[in-house]
């Protein structure tokens, strides 16, 4: 029955397999070898082994990079994972025209993440920003801050636009998970007498344990490769306090033209990303999502 | 839960709980919109409005701002580009993503294994992961600043979630329909085209919808790979547009609203479609 070998299929796969190795494996590949030498992009390339790598270890404003970001995932995942599950939650309570508010939520993932930005740098404005405006006209001057020039509030402030953008996004997913679940269940709850703080929390979230995984995972490679917000916004400022892997890796490669230390910091990146991926894999509940009903 | 519960004790409780429901969504709803509207009514107003009473209505509505911000904007330009890079290269995601998928799932061939291993990493890889590189290659081969600069990467970032999507679908299609179809003598091509790529179209519009955004949105390839200002999409030129107009705000407002207000446009015509190519996109 097996056919024998033939030329078809690989003519069929030909398009799609060569663009990807030229354009993403070739470079991956080449970024490897970039990293065990000093380079400036143009003219000679000398040989220095581990050296960047070591360097990298030792360059503070890297390390730092990492806990940014750690800190900038921490804050994401309260403001779209957290909160999508609460609008989702909101959402499939039993009203009319939640199909309204549903469009509302998810419509600012829909715009360039440039766009967004710029729209927020202005929010955030010290002089006629929003944010300041609104406290002032609420008597709260005091609590006014320059959000984005700040060492303090700098990070927040990007984290809320972050959220503001993709919390309808996972609010969506989210949504789409709860009206899988049966009728029946609800009704089964209802007449027990349960409250829909318990049906929320009981039944819910529990069923949907597979979508808010992928979701969590979705947030934090995707906050590992932030850079629009960041570049735009803050450009790492202030004194550095957001400097995050993805701006640093730019500066280093196209500002300081030290090609093979920037290489190396991909890698490292890389193989960071990796393992979270694997761990996620690793440490997910076997049978999450799959309760039985 | 049900509509019944509720219908059953239609109480004093049941619609005091309903207005509290409603005036938070109301909140909710207020919070994501303001931005947006504050966006667009700061468009209509000259920089010393925008100062003075950031808030408050514009006097008049009046596009002269937007006008004026096409076109020294060079919006038509970058608009234009945008469109171009992102319908060509949706066309070759769903035309190489569908037939790799076709090959990966109803085809036979040593290797698939592997190469499909290939498109498992491609799912993972991060741009960070290749970008360097990658614009080095385009350098040395003279690349940079032409469209294929930006097309390229974007249709190769674009395969491995379409040949994993169009997979899934190509894999629920029944086998009988292959066998049937070559019975009567039909090519490999012939069953791709005439009998698979139709049954396929609900994966390919979440495929297109996906990929579509992705492209328009881009932001750090572009940056990378364009400096000629002829060539650049939205999201670069409005940048290029916002560095040479920094404290023109009423200028600034207006390039962002003539961007977004098309894509919310687009977004409230077809949102059924969006968020369903968007989530099965991302879910499966």
């Amino acid at each position: 029955m097996k056919r024998k070998w033939h030329i078809a299929p690989y003519l069929f796969v030909a398009p799609a397999v060569l663009m990807f190795a030229f354009a993403v494996l070739l470079p991956i590949l080449l970024t490897f070898s970039f990293s065990f030498f000093k380079w400036k992009g143009y003219g000679d390339m000398t040989f220095t082994g581990f050296d960047n790598y070591i360097r990298a270890f030792k360059d503070k404003i890297y390390v730092m990079s990492y806990v940014h970001i750690f800190e900038y995932i921490a804050f994401t995942v309260l403001l779209e994972i957290v909160v999508g599950l609460a609008l989702a939650g909101l959402i499939t309570l039993n009203f009319r025209g939640t199909g309204l508010f549903r469009v509302a939520f998810f419509t600012p993932m829909m715009l360039p993440m440039v766009i967004v930005s710029y729209l927020w740098a202005f929010v955030y404005n010290a002089d006629f920003g929003l944010v300041n405006t609104l406290l002032h006209s609420l008597g709260l001057d005091s609590w006014q801050h320059v959000w984005l020039g700040e060492n303090k509030t700098a990070m927040i402030s990007v984290s809320v636009v972050s959220g503001w953008v993709f919390a309808g996004f996972y609010m969506t997913i989210f949504y789409a998970g709860i009206q899988r679940i049966p009728k029946e269940v609800y009704e089964a709850a209802h007449l027990d007498g349960a409250t829909e703080w318990q049906v929320f929390f009981r039944i819910k979230i529990p069923m949907i344990a597979d979508l808010i995984e992928v979701g969590l995972l979705l947030c934090i490679l995707g906050g590992f490769q932030a850079f629009d917000l960041f570049y735009v916004m803050t450009n790492g400022g202030p004194n550095n306090r957001t400097e995050i892997v993805t701006t640093y890796l730019v500066k280093i490669v196209f500002k300081n033209a030290d090609v093979g230390y920037g290489s190396a910091l991909a890698v490292l990146m890389t193989i960071v990303i990796t393992l979270i991926g694997v761990l996620f894999n690793k440490l997910k509940p076997k049978d999450a999502g799959k309760l039985e009903y | 839960m049900s509509a019944t519960i509720y219908k059953s004790k239609p109480s004093l409780r049941h619609n005091v709980f309903a207005a509290g429901y409603y005036a938070i969504m109301m909140m909710l709803s207020v919070m994501f919109f303001y931005p947006m509207y504050w966006m667009v009514i700061s468009s209509f107003k000259s920089n010393r409005k925008i100062f003075s009473s950031p808030f408050s209505f514009p006097e008049k509505v009046d596009l002269h701002n937007w006008s004026q911000a096409w076109k020294i904007g060079n919006m038509s330009v970058y608009a234009m580009n945008s469109l171009i890079t992102t319908s060509v290269t949706v066309a070759f995601i769903l035309l190489f993503g569908s037939l790799a998928a076709f090959a990966f799932s109803k085809l036979e061939f040593k290797g698939s294994k592997l190469l499909l291993a290939m498109f498992v990493l491609g799912l993972f890889m991060p741009l960070q992961s290749y970008f360097i590189a990658q614009n080095y290659v385009f350098e040395f081969l003279n690349l940079k600043d032409t469209r294929l600069a930006l097309i390229i990467p974007y249709i190769a970032m674009g395969l491995p979630l379409a040949v994993f999507l169009l997979k899934a679908h190509n894999d629920s299609l029944p086998k009988e329909l292959m066998e049937s179809s070559r019975m009567d003598g039909a090519t490999d091509f012939t069953i791709y085209w005439r009998v698979i790529l139709p049954l396929m179209m609900p994966g390919l519009s979440s495929v297109a919808i996906f990929s579509a955004l992705n492209s328009w949105n881009e932001f750090l390839l572009a940056l990378l790979y364009i400096q000629d200002e002829s060539l650049k999409t939205i999201p670069t030129g409005l940048l290029a547009f916002s560095s040479r107009y920094i404290t023109n705000y009423h200028m600034l407002f207006s390039a962002l609203s003539l961007v977004t207000i098309p894509m919310i446009l687009v977004y409230v015509l077809f949102h059924r479609h969006i968020v369903s190519g968007l989530t099965e996109g991302s879910l499966k």
